[in-house]
């Protein structure tokens, strides 16, 4: 006989509730179980509703990829001289011009410049807006990553997808506004990388890790079986009614309840998001699923494609490491090779659903690289940091296809041409989305904080 | 008669209109406007030129005529764009810089009033006899128009000298200030808490720690018969060194500490610890506030011979920093003096000193002038690892354990380095500058693993330093340029020999490469000035410039420090500030509730030798801190004080995430209370610790836990605190990270947390220790639950609590039957894979893991019986309890 069987009635009654058994799963949500902060809204109609943010980590290098520079292949292994104050290892010793080791060619109806690696892609440029105009200010991996991520160097802030999902919401209650799909091995600086920074914890992106655990913690230890689970919560949750009855006022309490509901759920949920049984053979070969060279990435797109469509907000998928300081025939074509099948069929994918128009998809590194490089032994010819020229490109929500915007110098050292500072670009995402960078403001340490740290300009020439 | 200038024929009678424009609108103009509409008369947006009343009644390219209607205020567009109601042309286009409703009526009255527009003469007489608010006296401001500004007095509450009231003979100061606020608001306070509330509510506030039951009963006892058992047992709990942790806790969250370096290497800070201890050290003997600042600002000016003193100096140093190969010295230079500008403003003056960095500071009376000249302050302060003595002190145990274990990792990298060269020198080819890339004949897994190796082998011999006598420090000296810096830096013989003084000039827009006009050290001048406090130069050159910056700041008379130090141990207590942001105490910040409590607590501090404990007393002996965290009529309460402001009721609390650890660790008695020492490595969620994590040049070895659960279980202040690994843990329940400056942490409720609760094997192994503790202690199944409820939530369980539990355990024993549990096992290697960077392909390698050579598991599920193993499962839901992880 349960002596706090009055209790344990309403908990029942609770648990159909939240268990699905009523479908009233409205009130719930994945992270955010209070949101005491007024959701910022859409501040103007939006091109994009959600975005998918291919990171190519390490500095994907746009003279290898879609700014072909013809006057390198003259210039090549001539000796290079920087100068001027901004000096380091990069500049020290004998370096020389570098031409690339790829073949250009003029791609789909509008002529865009691509590297004949990009055996796949090639075919979608008339869908694709590509920008050579973006500088960023520091040449480490981790700082420049955080500068692209969080739109501050020194890490800490809030990361893109949080700051969208802030401002947008959810769309699926019982998923993660802003997902992260790393891979195995974490980009120098870390989760900081997704960070949720001064902003409430529910905007932190989830990181879905491809091997083990997806979601840390989400299975039951050895030993314990999810029936022992679902007596421990009963158990819970009797004892902790009566410490709520004597507290109704202090709304934290209840929500805390509600959060071992919607974990219990999650258990059972997200492995299935995960798995890609559901989808037919002749889309997983589409993206490469199955193939070592492209497995990976194309796992990613997959599930970025099914993550968006269940309404995740955000999706950021991480490829790499760019960072071909040497050997880049090599380097570069197998990155390359890793991630052209993959995207090239995502984008037919989003296409053909209809969600291409209103998805932003953002492929970009944190830097470019130099048009020179200090042969190392003669071993290789490979290429540095540079963080004053890089290709970035965006497709659908409403950017500018078929397009090539900016330019950079006749030798791809830096930009020329329509010149922006990183911060002009997360302006311009941010609007893409809906988003006004200067109202979507968190007020934190007394300041009123926004992505671009301190304003800046919406590049309108990549908007359609 | 005499001329005066009020009825000076020249200016004559001044209109409501000629008012509004200049005290009003010309201002807002200026501050609001002209960046873009006229102080730069070739960049004007939107061909709006504000600068005449001409031009703007000519208008802009949007609405021409229609900007100004001079007489139509409700019709002109320069006041309809003013209060945001057009999409998109919202003036001024920031949110955060959006007009007051009070200013767009001002502009709207002034366009009503005919738009009047005095001469610049004129606007200054009536400024002169007219203003509202008052102009401060600063250094000299990169614009007029800023050095002429007038702020609302309300808000420069910070730099005024304390204002002292006397509170009547046998009144407590707290509740005679906090009273008197809800006296006026019309509300009753909620009467004391119990007394294992409070007891609990004490222990936690203090120590961080779970109440030990037998104190809690005896502090019962006391407390029933006088309420001065509270302070009785308040100083007790300060006695124990475990109240030092705590608030030692806080401090390092605000001062940002962590064992390593961050961004591409993460290198280790292997003397980090010894400052952490410093602080703890601090708070548990009660080292006077203004002398721990002193010595963090400037320890090794004082008395360079003083281990401690360089230890304090640590602080500076807190920040994130590195310089790669591939970065610019000047620029890594330029990022640490802004770095530590910024922080030392934020801990000790609450003043976000980055605001003023690239402009005169757009809400506070800090001209960019302050910001470069308390930049100054740090020009000539260099890096070190100096030379420091252990203090008797300081623990020094695990060294020779800590250092065999780092040197077995050494060795092995040299073996499979060794190793690995001799099969590259076998293998690899000559080359010709012809040669096609890959002709060297190498396995680009196995170069990609020479340079793994290589900068491991950097990263670990570094950790060796841990138990050296030195300490992560500075000296004062000229600036030397470094190139790749990867591990210990030495003091240079003479300091002023070799390098260049940084300049120290104004950097125009911010910008390293920019000199603007000369500066000279300085700190805030409008504490300065509207603080009375004497204005005194700081030596410039070869001087001690920090020393006189750390005088100034633990200065009686400077009106920020004792506000703000009051005011962030005010919050430890109540979890919130008097002045809502403890980091900023600027225009922006929110303003304080009870500014006179404020400033009698600041100035009582001050005259009680900057105790802390001192201070602690006196809030914890208030009725004010004994209330109820309920309130007896929650509606009033709700509709009287919505933002929970007025202190009628106690604010509960979720635990941190350090005390949700200890907590668990001290209930289930595996809590190791060593004080100090190298930092712990905890066991980690394994998937965390064996995930590759890019470094520069490669992937970091492995995070290894430490061997023996004594070693591990030690209070999280202890655990390692790395920037690129952080504890998932830790992370998900609201550690901030160590990369920025937390001035009071944050409680966010998600469902990751649950599952943390729910399914961590490190809780799993907590509530295993727990009930194989309970068994021990207790033989009779009621017994042992009412001990569980003891220690776990400081309270006896109910009859009716007992039964379920007993239920709940008694069925999970029988399940626990039918399972036989194996003992965990541990491999001595793994293998993992990452790419390389030459190919862009993955490749393998073998990690060998010396920690696990030795490793000694917590308590097992397979040495313990099935009833143990079922009583686990009850405390498991203990641990997950609202009630385990809420304050009262």
């Amino acid at each position: 006989m349960n002596p706090l069987a009055q209790n344990h009635v309403a908990h029942l009654t609770r648990r159909e509730a939240l268990y699905g058994l009523s479908g009233g799963l409205g009130s719930l949500a994945f992270s955010s179980m209070l949101r005491a902060e007024r959701v910022p809204g859409v501040n103007h109609p939006a091109k994009a509703k959600r975005c998918i943010f291919l990171m190519m980590e390490g500095g994907p290098s746009h003279i290898d990829t879609f700014d072909p520079k013809p006057e390198l292949t003259k210039r090549h292994l001539q000796k290079f001289k920087r100068s001027g104050e901004r000096e380091s290892a990069m500049s020290s010793g004998q370096r020389y011009f570098v031409k690339s080791p790829f073949d250009f060619i003029k791609a789909g109806k509008c002529g865009a410049d691509v590297s004949a690696e990009w055996h796949h892609l090639k075919n979608h440029v008339d869908d694709m807006c590509f920008y050579r105009g973006c500088q960023v200010e520091s040449v480490n991996h981790p700082t420049a990553c955080y500068h692209v991520n969080t739109g501050n160097r020194f890490g800490g802030d809030p990361a893109v997808g949080a700051w969208v999902t802030y401002g947008l919401g959810t769309l699926n209650d019982n998923l993660p506004g802003f997902v992260v799909l790393p891979r195995t091995s974490y980009p120098q600086g870390g989760a900081s990388n997704w960070s949720n920074g001064f902003l409430p914890a529910d905007y932190q992106g989830t990181p879905l890790r491809p091997e083990g655990s997806p979601i840390l913690d989400l299975h039951t230890p050895t030993g314990m079986t999810r029936k022992d689970q679902r007596k421990n919560l009963d158990l819970l949750a009797t004892l902790n009614r009566e410490h709520l009855n004597l507290r109704p006022e202090n709304g934290e309490l209840d929500a805390r309840m509600s959060s071992y509901e919607l974990a219990y759920r999650m258990q059972m949920e997200v492995p299935g998001i995960l798995d890609l049984k559901g989808e037919t053979e002749k889309t997983k070969e589409a993206y490469g699923i199955g193939d070592s060279k492209t497995d990976s990435f194309g796992r990613k797109c997959l599930l970025a494609r099914r993550l968006v469509e269940k309404g995740v907000r955000f999706v950021q998928a991480y490829a790499g490491s760019w960072d071909s300081h040497d050997y880049i025939e090599r380097a570069h074509g197998s990155l390359i090779r890793s991630v052209d099948k993959p995207i090239a069929a995502m984008l037919s994918d989003l296409k053909e659903r209809g969600l291409l128009e209103d998805t932003l998809v953002v492929w970009c590194g944190e830097f470019g690289r130099t048009p020179d490089n200090g042969l190392r032994g003669g071993v290789s010819y490979g290429r540095d940091h540079n963080a004053k020229a890089m290709t970035m490109w965006f497709a659908g929500g409403g950017t500018k296809a078929g397009h090539t915007i900016g330019a950079t110098d006749e030798i791809g050292a830096e930009a020329v041409e329509c010149v922006h500072h990183i911060r002009d670009v997360h302006v311009t995402w941010l609007n893409l989305l809906g988003l006004d960078d200067n109202q979507l403001t968190y007020y934190h340490a007394g300041r009123h904080k926004q992505l671009s740290q301190f304003g800046g300009k919406v590049i309108q020439e990549l908007i359609a | 008669m005499t001329i005066g200038w009020v009825t000076s024929p020249v200016f004559g009678e001044v209109s409501v209109g000629e008012k509004l424009f200049a005290l009003k609108v010309k201002p807002l103009f200026a501050q609001k406007c002209m960046a873009c509409h006229g102080d730069d008369p070739k960049k004007i947006k939107g061909d709006l030129d504000m600068r005449t009343r001409a031009s703007l009644l000519l208008g802009g390219e949007t609405y021409e005529d229609e900007v100004l209607i001079p007489g139509k205020g409700e019709k002109s567009f320069l006041y309809i764009l003013a209060t945001r109601v057009e999409e998109d042309m919202e003036m001024p286009p920031k949110e955060a810089d959006k007009l007051t409703k009070e200013q767009t009526w001002s502009i709207r009255d002034w366009i009503n009033e005919g738009a009047p527009w005095p001469d610049e003469e004129r606007v200054a007489h009536i400024q002169k006899k007219y203003a509202e608010g008052e102009q401060v006296v600063t250094s000299k401001a990169l614009s007029d128009d800023w050095q002429k500004r007038r702020y609302e007095t309300k808000k420069l509450w910070a730099y005024r000298p304390l204002k002292v009231e006397k509170v009547p003979e046998g009144e407590h100061p707290v509740d005679w200030f906090v009273n008197r606020k809800l006296k006026e608001a019309g509300l009753v306070p909620a009467s004391d808490a119990s007394s294992r509330e409070l007891y609990r509510r004490l222990s936690f506030g203090l120590t961080g720690l779970p109440p030990d039951p037998a104190q809690a009963i005896k502090f019962e006892r006391e407390f029933t018969k006088s309420k001065t058992a509270l302070s009785e047992h308040a100083e007790k709990l300060m006695a124990i060194p475990h109240y030092g942790e705590h608030f030692a806790r806080h401090w390092l969250d605000v001062a940002r500490y962590a064992d390593s370096a961050g961004f591409a290497n993460d290198y280790t800070r292997p003397n980090a610890w010894r400052y952490r201890d410093y602080v703890v050290r601090a708070f548990n003997e009660d080292k006077p506030y203004n002398q721990f600042v002193k010595e963090q600002v400037a320890g090794d000016e004082m008395e360079p011979a003083n281990p401690e003193h360089l230890v304090a100096t640590g602080f500076l140093r807190m920040g994130p920093w590195e310089q790669t190969g591939m970065s610019v010295f000047k620029e890594t230079r330029q990022l640490w003096l802004d770095d530590v500008t910024d922080s030392v403003g934020q801990t000790f003056l609450a003043h976000a000193m980055q605001c003023a960095k690239c402009h005169d500071h757009k809400f506070d009376p800090v001209p960019t002038r302050d910001y470069y000249g308390m930049m100054a302050v740090f020009s000539t302060t260099q890096f070190a690892e100096r030379k420091a003595p252990f203090l008797p002190s300081e623990s020094k145990e695990g060294f020779a354990t800590f250092s065999k274990l780092m040197q077995s990792k050494v060795s092995t990298y040299e073996k499979q380095k060794k190793e690995l060269q001799q099969k590259i020198n076998r293998l690899k080819k000559e080359e010709t500058g012809n040669a096609k890339v890959g002709d060297n004949g190498l396995d680009p897994g196995d170069e990609a693993s020479q340079s793994r190796i290589s900068k491991n082998l950097v990263r670990h011999r570094l950790e060796l330093d841990r138990s050296q006598p030195i300490t992560h420090s500075v000296y004062t000296g000229k600036t030397v340029a470094m190139k790749n810096v990867q591990g210990r830096l030495n003091m240079p013989r003479d300091p002023w020999s070799k390098g260049y003084f940084d300049p120290d000039v104004i950097f125009t827009g911010g910008d390293v490469y920019s000199h603007g006009e000369a500066v000279v050290p300085v700190a805030l001048s409008a504490a300065e000035s509207l603080g009375n406090m004497k204005a005194r130069p700081f030596p410039a050159g070869k001087g001690k410039r920090r020393l006189a910056l750390a005088n100034w700041i633990a200065d009686g008379k400077n009106p920020l420090t004792a506000r703000v130090m009051v005011n962030r141990i005010w919050s430890w207590h109540f979890g919130r500030g008097i002045a809502g942001n403890p980091n900023n105490f600027g225009g922006t910040g929110e303003l304080p509730t009870h500014p006179a409590l404020l400033d009698y607590l600041a100035d009582w501090f001050m005259k009680n030798g900057w105790s802390v404990k001192k201070l602690n007393a006196l809030i914890l002996s208030s009725e004010t801190y004994r209330r109820s965290s309920r309130h007896p009529a929650p509606e009033i309460l709700e509709e009287k004080d919505p933002k929970g402001i007025l202190y009628a009721s106690f604010r509960p609390r979720r635990l941190v995430a350090e005390e949700i650890r200890d907590a668990m660790l001290f209930v289930s008695g595996e809590l190791n209370p060593k004080v100090g020492g190298i930092p712990a490595r905890p066991d980690v969620n394994l998937e965390v610790a064996f995930q590759p994590r890019q470094i520069m040049g490669g992937t970091a070895s492995v995070y290894e836990p430490d061997p023996l659960p004594k070693q591990r279980n030690r209070r999280t202040i202890y655990a390692e605190k790395l920037r690129g690994l952080r504890d998932p843990f830790l992370e998900t329940f609201n550690q901030p990270g160590p990369d920025a400056s937390c001035e009071l942490r944050q409680t966010s409720t998600v469902a990751p947390q649950a599952l943390t609760l729910l399914n961590a094997e490190e809780v799993h192994d907590r509530a295993l220790a727990f009930a194989a503790r309970l068994l021990k202690e207790r033989k009779k199944e009621p017994a042992v639950i009412g001990r569980a409820f003891e220690l776990a939530l400081g309270r006896s369980a109910s009859p009716d609590e007992v039964t379920v539990c007993v239920e709940r355990w008694k069925l999970a024993t029988e399940t626990e039957k039918e399972k036989t549990p194996t003992p965990k096992t541990y491999s001595k290697k793994i293998k993992r894979t990452v790419m390389a960077e030459k190919t862009g392909e993955p490749y393998d390698f073998w990690e060998f893991l010396p920690a696990y050579e030795t490793y000694q598991p917590d308590l097992q599920r397979s040495e313990v019986d099935a009833r143990t193993r079922g009583l686990a499962h009850v405390c498991l839901v203990l641990f997950n309890l609202n009630e385990f992880s809420y304050l009262d």
